[in-house]
């Protein structure tokens, strides 16, 4: 038996698949929030169950009033699974569905989850979502779904990937010419449609990497990292 | 936790099924396919093909990924100037168009009274020649309402409605008409430049919605990321003025509300500081003309009536015009009062008194692409539209023609434009959806949706390029090509119009124009090879850009000021309505992802809101979530309250793009269309509906509203972005 972990591990060790956001660039656009929608088959939950709270963003644009008239102020910050180092959410999974791939993803076997949500309540950035129901697009809607990724069914966690679909897809393609993907290569569909370039991706293991270099930048922060958990991802405070 | 596959099978001990576990080399052809997690799934091939997004008129280059013949996601073109790669929500939900449930998918003829909604399908035959036999029982009587669309389908609508003695109106709902107005007085130039935001150091944006919905927002957002960080030791600052915290108001780094209308004031206050200070790069003997302009109100007056505090206005001054590349850019609320054309104008004379025309970082206006055969679409204003009551009340008209234009949602009930169509004697709208307007039509041919065909797109502005699209999927439905629809009408009433187009088809038509076009512009090479490469690469630009220099520079002799209908006792707030990310002004709510997207501000979803300065609802009373009244001299609407901090304690604030009594299951009878608010009142000079010039008042209801509000951080609960837990303010 081939041991799992040596699959994806290029000459020079495995990848650690990281994000960086720039605060100072990201607007609150939300072209993140559709791209990732539509790349992830992720379901529409209509007006009716998004009042009850059960409406899946894997990426979302969370937003901070400070301030009073006329000192007012409003931030956008985008969040997305951070794909822990040290993740809340695997350890309390029964039967687990959430676990870590060798290269830094925290990852979800949808056929495995067993729908106790234990994981979703101890997930401090409340990322993951929780199918109430077997997902639903109305005809011919259901044509645009994305063949890379299942649909998954009701009573199912799921959250962002960093789309592991293209990762996969770009390694298998390196794997082949025998090289490591090179940074660029991947881009999941939140960072590839962002118009103003505030979200980057690739390789932690890559000294050289963009986002090796940006996270050391004195703007850097991780979100709650206080609490231990490692993200993958390092946010940019906005600038002064 | 590292889980390595042996270990989970240690761990429940099922050995057994090892060898139905991916990961086992060689035993993967076995697998049930759902059995494999989504981390080991084989991507399966795609195909991509270029387009030119159709979703607002920015013009976007796109890449769409079609797999088995489904187009499965739409991407940016990364060689397309305009968006480099990049794309907005709106593009991304453009699949939600190709595969909308309720996309009108054969002809229909209507039955039963007008605007009734009750349609029967009928053959393309009867419906092409019911149409045909219309043009000709009323010669000269047809008047075209289309949305802008500069390429060829603007010179074959042009031709053909030119040889029919009709009258074709491009017809822009968002449309920049006071830009466009302020520009051609400024500059003396028809076209919009490019705002180098990408390479100004300081900017100074008046009302501009230039991240959320202004002229070319994924251009635009692409330029804010670089003005931001792109550049190494430099980072752009950038100060918003307007009367409400508009999304694009959240990034900056101050935010500068003052009274509605009074725009063009500050910037006349600004411009007499910098003047007086003398920080100025004008031309020897251009001074005296700006000393007239700003000599004309003390700064004491202006702090006043903008309600800027003079120390505010001086700090913005000295800030602009210290500034290594300064630029001020107009817009949004800015532009939308009686006075907007006016304010601009003052907006355009800051630039003129730092000198930063055709700068890095400052205006600069782009030779435009030559020799593309007659293809501008430029769009008239409101007003051109209202004007054609007359013509149909007095019979000069009576054939009306809608593509892709919804006037009876997007213009205000207190226009009367509905008579328009009540005095039309026949109806004809080429529409793939019904909206408000092509429900009240008596025939429709519908158009294929813009990814299921042949078309190109000229992007002007900073970005001039000739975007072509080509069908990335088989057309769904019995739908047909507006432009195979005119060429066949052509032949049918033959004669000099059939000369002039006398293509069979669009496709053959686009071919031709481009064919010309690369003759001139790649000479040489053969043109079946040029075009295949045209089509790969989504179009043709150029290489880089040549700058093109202006010389009329005219100043406004006064600035105006803005006129306001409703009585300020009665009426004591001001109105600001905005379009939403997704929706824009209507256009996007039958698709649910944009519905179910949420605002930024508010996390409102699938719904219509009031904003209110907290302050001023306690005043009134009003708790968070109860739906109030919100009456105008021409209309009232009810809709939920959501506190808004970024308004100011005079102003009512609604979002666009609900409201809508057709179009379709996801939009139709969701929300409140603000619009029914609105005065017909226009700015003086470009006739653009002046959307900000209506005074309201607001009445509790007691009732208590559902706006849904998919806000994860939780009221209490708000961290601040650096990711210290605080509580809340
Ligand atoms: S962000 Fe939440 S879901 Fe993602 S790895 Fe961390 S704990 Fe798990
Ligand atoms: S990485 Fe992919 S799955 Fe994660 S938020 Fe971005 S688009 Fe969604
Ligand atoms: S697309 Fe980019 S700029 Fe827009 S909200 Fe997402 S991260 Fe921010």
């Amino acid at each position: 038996m081939v041991d799992y972990r040596d699959q994806n591990a290029p000459p020079g060790g495995p990848y650690q698949w990281g994000m960086v956001i720039d605060l100072d660039r990201c607007t609150g656009c939300e072209a993140c929030v559709v791209a990732c929608r539509a790349e992830n088959n992720v379901r529409i939950s209509g007006e009716e169950e998004a009042s009850k709270g059960r409406a899946n963003y894997w990426i979302r644009i969370e937003r901070y009033w400070e301030g009073e008239y006329p000192n007012a102020q409003l931030k956008f910050m985008p969040v997305l699974c951070q794909h822990c180092g040290s993740a809340p959410c695997e350890p309390v999974c029964p039967v687990y569905a959430a676990y870590h791939t060798p290269d830094g993803l925290n990852a979800q076997v949808y056929n495995r989850c067993v729908g106790v949500r234990y994981c979703g309540n101890n997930c401090p950035y409340t990322v993951r979502y929780f199918n109430w129901f077997d997902p639903h697009w109305d005809e011919p809607l259901n044509e645009q779904l994305n063949p890379d990724v299942t649909v998954r069914s009701g009573g199912v966690m799921e959250k962002c990937t960093f789309c592991v679909q293209r990762i996969r897809g770009a390694q298998r393609t390196a794997q082949k010419e025998g090289r490591r993907v090179k940074d660029g290569e991947i881009t999941p569909a939140c960072v590839q449609s962002c118009p103003t370039e505030a979200l980057v991706f690739g390789d932690r293991n890559d000294p050289n990497s963009r986002v090796s270099k940006l996270k050391e930048s004195r703007r850097g922060f991780r979100l709650l990292e206080e609490l231990g958990t490692e993200p993958a991802i390092t946010y940019l405070k906005k600038a002064e | 936790m590292d889980l390595k596959r042996r270990d989970f099978l240690k761990v429940l001990g099922v050995t057994a099924a090892g060898s139905l576990l991916p990961g086992c080399a060689g035993e993967t052809k076995k697998l049930i396919p759902y059995v494999i997690p989504d981390e080991e799934i084989i991507p399966g091939v795609a195909d991509w093909y270029a387009s030119v997004c159709r979703e607002c008129d920015a013009g976007c280059g796109i890449l769409v990924r079609v797999m088995e013949g489904r187009a499965k996601k739409v991407e940016g073109n990364p060689a397309h100037p305009v968006n480099r790669g990049k794309l907005c929500a709106k593009g991304q939900a453009s699949l939600q168009g190709l595969y909308n449930p309720d996309r009108i998918q054969e002809p229909l003829q209507r039955e039963g009274a007008r605007g009734e909604g009750r349609f029967r399908p009928i053959s393309w035959e009867d419906g092409i020649s019911r149409w045909v036999s219309t043009l000709e029982k009323y010669p000269g009587g047809a008047v075209m309402i289309s949305r802008p669309v500069p390429g060829t389908l603007s010179r074959l609508f042009s031709t053909f409605m030119k040889e029919i003695s009709g009258r074709l109106l491009f017809y822009d709902p968002s449309g920049e008409g006071t830009l466009q107005a302020a520009n051609r007085r400024s500059f003396g130039v028809d076209r919009f430049p490019e705002y180098d935001i990408a390479n100004a150091t300081y900017l100074l944006s008046f009302g501009t919605p230039f991240l959320s919905d202004w002229l070319s927002p994924v251009h635009y957002g692409l330029a804010y990321g670089e003005m931001r960080q792109g550049r190494p030791a430099v980072r752009g600052r950038f100060v918003q003025i307007e009367p409400r915290l508009s999304m694009t108001a959240a990034s900056a780094d101050r935010w500068v509300p003052l009274r509605p209308g009074t725009e063009g004031l500050l910037a006349l206050g600004i411009g007499q500081v910098i003047l007086k200070e003398g920080r100025v790069r004008l031309a020897q003997g251009d001074r005296s003309r700006f000393e007239k302009l700003y000599g004309t109100v003390s700064l004491d007056q202006i702090a006043a009536k903008t309600e800027v505090p003079r120390e505010e206005i001086i700090r913005l001054a000295r800030e602009f015009s210290e500034a290594a590349a300064p630029l001020a850019i107009g817009g949004g609320t800015a532009s939308s009062q009686t006075n907007g054309t006016n304010t601009l104008m003052a907006v355009n004379a800051l630039n003129l008194l730092v000198g930063n025309l055709g700068e890095s970082g400052g205006i600069r206006f782009i030779e435009p692409l030559q020799g593309f055969p007659a293809a501008a679409a430029t769009p008239v204003s409101d007003q051109a539209l209202l004007n054609l009551k007359d013509s149909f009340k007095n019979k000069k008209r009576s054939l009306l023609m809608l593509y892709q234009s919804n006037p009876l949602y997007t213009l205000p009930p207190s226009t009367h434009f509905g008579e328009v169509f009540d005095q039309a004697a026949f109806t004809v709208s080429f529409s793939s959806f019904m909206d408000e307007s092509t429900a009240m039509a008596d025939l429709i041919l519908p158009d294929h949706f813009f990814l299921e065909a042949w078309g190109d797109f000229l992007s002007d502005g900073g970005t001039p390029a000739a975007g072509l699209g080509q069908p990335v999927v088989i057309p769904r439905n019995n739908t047909r090509p507006v432009g195979d629809l005119f060429l066949s009408a052509a032949k049918r009433i033959g004669g000099n119009i059939e000369k002039q187009l006398p293509w069979t088809d669009f496709r053959t038509m686009l071919e031709d124009q481009w064919k010309t076009f690369l003759a001139r512009e790649v000479p040489g090479q053969p043109f079946e090879i040029a075009w295949i490469e045209r089509l790969q690469q989504g179009g043709w630009w150029k290489p880089e850009q040549r700058l093109i220099s202006v010389s009329r520079r005219p100043l406004p002799e006064s600035i105006e000021s803005a006129q306001f209908e409703g009585d300020e006792k009665q009426f004591p707030f001001y109105l600001t309505l905005f379009e939403s990310m997704g929706l824009q002004r209507g256009e996007g709510a039958n698709r649910p992802w944009l519905q179910e997207l949420p605002d930024p501000a508010t996390t409102v979803v699938w719904g219509s809101w009031v904003e209110i300065n907290p302050r001023t609802a306690r005043q009134y009373g009003i708790q968070e979530r109860e739906i109030v009244r919100v009456i105008s001299p021409y209309g009232e609407v009810e809709a939920p309250v959501i506190f808004f901090p970024g308004n100011r304690p005079d102003l009512i604030s609604m979002p666009l793009g609900q409201g809508h009594t057709a179009y379709g299951r996801y939009a139709k009878g969701r929300g409140v269309n603000p619009v029914i608010l609105l005065a017909p009142l226009v700015d003086r000079d470009s006739g653009t509906l002046a959307m900000g010039a209506t005074r309201v008042r607001i009445e509790r209801t007691g009732r208590r509203g559902k706006p849904v509000l998919v806000d994860q951080t939780g009221e209490g609960t708000r961290r601040s972005p650096e990711g210290r837990r605080r509580s809340e303010t």
